[in-house]
């Protein structure tokens, strides 16, 4: 792990935890109703400061917690116009598969790539610290993934360019 | 003669449905007043701001860092115009780009130990957050270059980088973004996670 990113790991790592502390809390506007507040927004008083942690102007998370959810929202690094379209992609694949992810919020905040929603009930099933362990594992996979693909996609396309030019040369 | 008869087209459309009622009914949890959340906080003005941040930098010069970090942690902008805010982040993020990371540590944990230690570092934290949050604390940082060697270059990929965004301030910011990375995992480490947890529900904000 290279050395800036430990520390950004660790920033987030401690921010969730502190800020995974949920508790039932049914809705004040509707009659039983429980929404996770932090989309509702319908009590100002139980949506908690809203926290940023970022590397750099390109990488930052955005945890907005309330008192039975928190939202997690990831920007992911982008050098350059390949990996905008890969990182589109990516999370793109893995939004539309939000129902097998649980905590996969099915459409990122805006000026953030993908976000999670946890609720109450999801820290009531799961372990906390497996949660945390999820969202920044995620976060160390998706850099390697993307330059990964980026690699592959330049050697393809390579080939690709190589093979097409060959009758003309 | 019936009310019917009265409705136009624009009545009889479901806009209606779309206003939000729990906005306008004064009682609604949704206008809740949030400021009854913290005590009344006294309004401080820009120049009051600027004021304090010349007296820290005079004890920055003087050698004093623990004092100016001190000076600036104990009158944090609560209340105040964006400007006034502004101002004393910037002061806020000069002392701590100015501070080595080999006294973080000591420092850190002398104040916490002192009277009213740890609101100070609360304090700090939220700093920390709202200087992470906002590009324009950062980019006021022309000290402490060094601190991260590592230099983020585009890998050359042959394909044309027409309309590609700006990335040419990002070097800047991700060193001082380094420095409140580092600093907020010192702070953690001597306040421990309840710090980050007030900061959270602390409705004074800075």
């Amino acid at each position: 792990m290279s050395q800036s990113l430990r520390p950004y790991l660790q920033a987030v790592r401690s921010s969730l935890t502190a800020a995974l502390c949920l508790s039932n809390f049914a809705s004040q506007t509707a009659e039983r109703h429980n929404v996770p507040e932090v989309e509702a927004r319908t009590s100002p008083e139980v949506l908690l400061t809203p926290l940023t942690i970022a590397r750099n102007e390109n990488e930052r998370v955005l945890i907005e917690p309330s008192i039975n959810s928190i939202r997690i929202s990831i920007k992911i690094k982008q050098a350059d116009e390949i990996e905008h379209i890969l990182v589109h992609k990516f999370t793109r694949f893995l939004t539309q598969r939000a129902e097998s992810f649980f905590i996969l919020r099915r459409k990122p905040i805006k000026g953030y790539d993908i976000s999670f929603l946890i609720t109450n009930f999801h820290t009531e099933e799961m372990l906390k610290n497996k949660l945390v362990d999820f969202i920044i594992e995620f976060m160390e996979e998706v850099d390697k993934e993307i330059s990964e693909m980026k690699l592959f996609l330049n050697a393809r396309a390579r080939f690709v360019a190589e093979s097409f030019l060959t009758p003309f040369d | 003669m019936s009310i019917i008869q009265q409705h136009t087209a624009d009545t009889l459309s479901d806009a209606w449905r779309t206003i939000n009622i729990d906005a306008l009914d004064p009682d609604s949890p949704a206008n809740f007043d949030v400021s009854s959340l913290h005590p009344p906080l006294a309004e401080i003005t820009e120049p009051e701001a600027r004021h304090l941040a010349t007296q820290v930098r005079q004890l920055l010069r003087g050698g004093d860092a623990e004092g100016a970090l001190r000076g600036c942690l104990d009158s944090p902008v609560y209340n105040g115009n964006d400007l006034a805010k502004e101002a004393h982040l910037a002061t806020v993020i000069e002392v701590l780009q100015s501070i080595k990371a080999s006294e973080m540590t000591p420092m850190l944990q002398r104040i916490y130990a002192s009277p009213g230690g740890v609101e100070a570092l609360d304090v700090l934290m939220k700093y920390l957050y709202k200087g992470m949050a906002s590009n324009s604390g950062a980019s006021s940082s022309s000290a402490s270059p060094a601190r991260t060697p590592t230099r983020m270059t585009p890998q050359p990929t042959g394909f044309s980088q027409i309309g590609s965004r700006s990335l040419a301030s990002s070097d800047s910011t991700g060193a001082a973004m380094s420095v409140l990375l580092s600093w907020h995992e010192k702070v953690v480490d001597v306040a421990g996670l309840g710090c980050i947890g007030r900061v959270m529900t602390d409705f004074r904000r800075v």
